[in-house]
């Protein structure tokens, strides 16, 4: 695949392509090194850490839905200093061209400063900043719901790094914008959307929620319509780069998001299904470019046309 | 873990067809990752044309090296399974894999292979392995079923089987109850059985793994649990060892030392 209309700078974060695999869905990359060439990978949004290693959920942690699929896995993480000796250096390793982007949650304010400090590190391109887990009470979601305490955390951050910060949103509010807005204000470099949804799943021969956290975070195509939607709202609202996710399984889909307002997207559960998909949907980007007679990807962000 | 490289290949079907009423065998081409596949490892399938989203997971049961054919065997359970049913030959069904470890074979002693329901589907290929592709004995094959209409399985592993013994819940042909409890007999019969292998419910390994590690028998266990990916990245299927170690079932498993999961 040529890579000229791809390239793409991403909030200082140079990558190949626009296209990631998206956090906890695409492990830290090296992973899929049978599926696909790593180099054509624009971004490994490694899986979301935590100050200390965390198991996880009890019981069931995942569900077939309707075009789509339920997660309670529950942050399963080895843990940032784990992270930092033996995984980065793997990774930097294998995956040598390749962008990093590390997720990461804390479960108080200066847990996510403590975070990012560890994070500057080289090797590490850009950082995650998770407030959007559903799944779990240290997940970051009380940051992700209230405006006040995501400046809070955004701020905290910023003063203890100096990569790019992406700050990942939850749809799980009444109004994204109003998140998206604080966010930016209080420094952020750029926003993810959207993290799950929460959702259920009821056993109707044991009467009992299929998972064993009870709900899970909803992800897959049944997803994609409400994140363009979200994208769009937000890229209206905002003036810093987007990262749009949710549902993404093809090119086509891909390309919605930038027409809404994305500069860049992730590719999340579908990873799972076919695990080629962040290339197959970086060449589909390529293809409709050719076809379209455009020379950049940019060419697309934000040209929704409205009225 | 498995140091197989892993392939997508879209395998057409040869044949789909009925084994009892809720069982089904299905035969794939898929010749690239027939060439690695081992006993005990599986692959993750998806009916491109069908509804559900995510793949399954299906023990490999057995392989046609020579053919690049493979067979799985699968109970309509689902609605995933009951459309992958109704498809015909020739219709492309996408295959991943070989995933997962396999079992692991020392050239000693005789082998004990147990199967429970559809998990006695890599006790076939592992059966063939044994007797066919090793000098070893012939392995011993203990095989729970529900009734007599679930016989069906002697057709595959006859052949590999030095004694093949069933029991069934309702005693409606070999045994009645439940496999664990057919063990003493063999062990009397043949005292050079230094290996069980098992795949098959939970509750029917824990038993089989506690008698194993009780007489000292080297046991390996083949594990199920619900999976996005199978290979190690969504995180569904992990569990804690007696160790304290963590592992994941698709990609340090399915197969682990008995003493890990039950001791």
């Amino acid at each position: 695949m040529n890579l000229t209309r791809l390239a793409t700078d991403f909030a200082g974060i140079r990558m190949a392509t626009p296209v990631m695999g998206a956090s906890g869905t695409f492990g830290f990359g090296v992973e899929y090194s049978d599926f696909l060439d790593l180099d054509q990978v624009g971004a490994i949004i490694s899986k979301g850490l935590t100050p200390l290693p965390r198991a996880g959920n009890e019981g069931v942690r995942i569900a077939e839905t309707p075009s789509g699929m339920l997660n309670c896995i529950g942050l399963e993480n080895p843990g940032i200093d784990v992270f930092l000796r033996d995984i980065l250096p793997k990774v930097r390793k294998e995956a040598p061209n390749t962008a990093f982007i590390a997720n990461f949650s804390g479960s108080s304010v200066e847990d996510y400063g403590i975070m990012a400090e560890k994070l500057d590190v080289d090797g590490v391109d850009g950082i995650e900043v998770n407030i959007s887990c559903p799944n779990v009470k240290e997940g970051g979601i009380v940051f992700g719901t209230d405006p006040k305490a995501a400046a809070a955390v955004t701020k905290e951050v910023k003063t203890h790094t100096s990569k790019p910060v992406i700050v990942k949103l939850s749809p799980n509010v009444t109004d994204i914008t109003v998140m998206a807005k604080a966010v930016e204000e209080a420094g952020a470099d750029a926003l993810a959307l959207i993290n799950t949804l929460t959702g259920m799943v009821i056993d109707i021969n044991t009467w009992k929620p299929l998972l064993g956290n009870v709900t899970g975070g909803l992800s897959g195509p049944a997803v994609k319509p409400i994140a363009v939607r979200m994208v769009y709202q937000v890229a209206q609202a905002v003036n810093i780069p987007i990262l749009g996710l949710g549902g993404i399984a093809t090119a086509e889909d891909a390309i919605e998001f930038l027409l809404a307002g994305a500069s860049t997207v992730a590719v999340g559960a579908e990873n799972f299904v076919h695990p080629d998909a962040v290339v197959r949907v970086a060449e589909g980007i390529n293809a409709y470019l050719e076809k379209h007679n455009l020379s950049h990807v940019s060419e697309l962000v934000g040209k929704v046309q409205i009225g | 873990m498995n140091e197989t490289k892993k392939l997508v290949e879209i395998g057409n079907i040869v044949s789909n067809w009925e084994l009892s009423a809720d069982v089904n065998a299905l035969v794939l081409e898929c010749p690239d990752i027939v060439s690695v596949a081992k006993p005990g490892q599986f692959v993750m399938i998806k009916n491109e044309m069908g509804s559900t989203y995510l793949r399954r997971p299906f023990g490999v049961a057995d392989v046609d090296k020579e053919q690049g054919l493979l067979l799985l065997i699968y109970r309509k359970a689902g609605k995933g399974t009951q459309e992958l049913a109704q498809l015909d030959d020739g219709a492309p069904i996408s295959v991943e894999g070989p995933l997962g470890n396999g079992f692991s074979f020392k050239n000693e002693g005789r082998t004990l292979l147990i199967g429970g329901g559809v998990g006695i589907a890599p006790i076939i290929y592992t059966a063939r392995h044994l007797s066919k592709e090793l000098d070893g004995p012939k392995p011993v094959i203990l095989l729970g079923v529900r009734n007599h209409k679930e016989l069906f399985w002697s057709d595959f592993v006859e052949n590999f089987a030095e004694k093949l013994v069933y029991t069934t819940d309702d005693g409606s042909y070999g045994r009645k109850g439940f496999a664990i409890d057919a063990i003493p007999d063999i062990l009397k019969e043949y005292p050079d059985i230094k290996h069980i292998k098992v795949c098959g419910p939970t509750i029917m390994m824990k038993g089989i793994a506690e008698l194993a590690i009780k007489q000292g028998i080297e046991c390996e266990v083949s594990l199920e649990k619900r999976m996005a990916c199978g290979f190690g990245v969504c995180l569904g299927c992990t569990f804690e060892g007696k160790s304290g170690k963590r592992w994941k079932v698709c990609g340090d498993g399915p197969v682990f030392d008995a003493e890990e999961v039950f001791g």
